[in-house]
């Protein structure tokens, strides 16, 4: 095991990396984690997560915008890179799979991949669909996968009209799966009326929402790795 | 005063008996296309289809324009990417653009193509305006749309990179936002030679939400100035989403009118930008105009008049799935609450 200090370095060279959209200093430091023993999840956690919650703070008192962000999901991406194959699958009661699309219609797919970057750090296995996808893809590839979760994305009002369908043909067929829409014309009213489980605005909002349940994964590690010491 | 001399008066800066109500960016209904047995696929590709379904929003509820196009890849297609207007729809799905011209960022140094006006549908365009024109023109002011650089930007290569870029290389991309808008000039020009009354410049990416005000003065501001500079035809410069911190910037584009959506604070920008500057908005096409109920749609028209817009004027397109007796309330109560004020 690292040294209390050296660890605490590495991971606020993490975090920073990220939240100064470094992706040369979150290589590094993503390495420097390995060399030094550190464990992988917690690396991604408490250093590249807790570097983008601090992006989603900046964000949110418009400090950042969303070239910054999307800069600071590079940086994350290069050290999650590195990190990713040598994590232990985390033992918490959650795991799971997710089915992510933007709805077909719709070419916009930044508030989509923002949200996937959080599924990914999170360990949960992405069956991306991309942009533009046929509705029907949605519920085949979800029977498919047996995902707990599906998330469809809007950015037009124009092609958000498709997602009702989409959410009755999959509840239909599977109750248990929980969905989530996301996108500048969807609210809580819509998702409500159209039997979803969850939804985010914008880009910002996705990323807060995902990060609100990262974050909410990370609070039961420590819980679990408190109770267990 | 009928409703084109309503519109062009407002446009002048002259006295009207009340606000008008009119868009200037896609407003085809269900109704209409229903009634004239169209399929939604068809209409972007044939110029009569097209004009006869941009008049039938004013022939079934007395809405006080025409406007056409009713999808918004125009230009790109005229540049060069490929698009997918989604035939085998059974419902209604807007065009997209399905092929970029700019795949990475040492593409970026494109050139505009020299028989622009004669590619992609800037003819059936023409043509659609022409027909409109004859159609309805005498009862209401015909208008069109372009795209404002940094959106069509947005189409040409992947938005992703051209955000990053935005920050990273501006000059870079502030030479690419040049050529854009030297593009949506001529095919703005093209429009203009058909007869348009108004032209509605879309920079629907630039949004507060997505770039700073510092990022969209320095940036996109300037190819707007030069656009809204060449056009001869009455100008309406409309940005969605979260639009305050910007409104100023855009009125030193100098378009005749700006466009705001429901995120706007109109009362506040009306304080910012004083009793004669023409703003236009801003409900909820969607959440107010399609799913709303009549009453919500009577309540929100009469808040926008009440906060201070000149036009009664949707955020975005109009959905084309609107209830009649939706639009039916709101053309009403425009014409009920519109010259109390």
């Amino acid at each position: 095991m690292a040294d209390e200090a050296k660890k605490k370095e590495i991971l606020e060279k993490l975090r920073n990396g990220v939240i100064q959209y470094d992706e040369d200093t979150c290589k590094e430091a993503a390495q420097e984690a390995l060399d030094a023993g550190l464990d992988a999840n917690e690396a991604i956690f408490d250093g590249l997560v807790s570097g983008m919650e601090e992006v989603g703070r900046l964000f949110e008192a418009q400090e950042y915008f969303v070239p910054e962000i999307l800069m600071c999901a590079d940086a994350l991406y290069a050290g999650l890179d590195i990190l990713k194959p040598h994590c232990k699958q985390m033992d918490i009661g959650v795991k799971g799979a997710v089915v992510i699309g933007t709805v077909e219609g719709d070419v916009h797919d930044i508030g989509k991949n923002l949200v996937k970057m959080m599924f990914d750090v999170a360990g949960f296995t992405v069956y991306d669909l991309g942009r533009d996808v046929p509705l029907d893809k949605f519920v085949e590839e979800q029977l498919k996968t047996d995902s707990e979760l599906v998330c469809l994305s809007a950015m037009m009002t124009t092609s958000m009209v498709g997602m009702p369908k989409v959410i009755e043909k999959i509840k239909e067929k599977n109750p248990n799966c929980m969905i989530m829409i996301g996108g500048a014309p969807t609210s809580k009213e819509l998702a409500d009326k159209w039997g979803a489980d969850g939804y985010a605005e914008d880009a910002s909002n996705a990323l807060k929402e995902a990060i609100k349940m990262v974050s909410f994964l990370k609070k039961l590690r420590d819980e679990k790795a408190a109770r267990q010491q | 005063m009928n409703s084109r001399e309503r519109v062009l008066k407002l446009f002048k800066g002259e006295q009207v008996d009340r606000v008008p109500c009119f868009s200037g960016m896609g407003n085809v209904t269900e109704e209409g296309i229903k009634k004239l047995e169209y399929k939604f696929a068809a209409i972007h590709l044939d110029a009569e289809m097209m004009a006869k379904t941009a008049a039938s929003t004013y022939k079934l509820f007395g809405f006080e324009c025409g406007v056409v196009p009713v999808d918004l890849c125009v230009e790109a297609e005229a540049m060069g990417c490929v698009i997918n207007v989604y035939p085998h729809a059974e419902g209604i799905l807007y065009p997209t653009i399905k092929e970029k011209l700019i795949h990475n960022e040492n593409e970026m140094d494109i050139a505009i193509p020299p028989d622009l006006a004669a590619r992609g549908r800037v003819p059936l365009l023409k043509e659609a305006i022409k027909l409109l024109k004859e159609d309805i023109g005498n009862e209401v002011a015909v208008g069109s749309y372009v795209l404002g650089p940094f959106t069509l930007a947005g189409q040409i290569m992947e938005l992703n990179d051209l955000l990053k870029l935005s920050f990273k290389k501006a000059d870079k991309v502030a030479k690419l936002l040049d050529v854009m808008a030297d593009a949506i000039i001529i095919v703005a020009k093209e429009y203009e030679s058909a007869g348009v009354d108004f032209i509605t410049v879309r920079e629907m990416g630039a949004t507060s939400d997505v770039l700073s005000p510092r990022v969209f003065k320095n940036l996109i501001l300037p190819p707007l100035q030069k656009i809204i500079k060449e056009l001869k035809a009455y100008s309406v410069l409309h940005i969605c989403g979260k639009t305050n911190d910007i409104v100023t910037f855009m009125m030193e584009a100098k378009p005749t009118a700006i466009s705001v959506e429901q995120k706007n604070d109109v009362v506040e920008t009306r304080k910012k930008l004083g009793n004669d500057a023409l703003i236009f908005g801003n409900y909820d096409p969607y959440n107010v105009l399609v799913s709303g109920t009549e009453d919500l749609v009577r309540s929100t028209i009469r808040k926008c008049i009440d906060d201070g817009v000149s036009a009664i004027w949707p955020g975005c397109d109009i959905w084309p799935t609107v209830p009649p007796q939706n639009m039916t309330a709101m053309m009403d109560e425009t014409k009920k609450y519109g010259g109390k004020k």
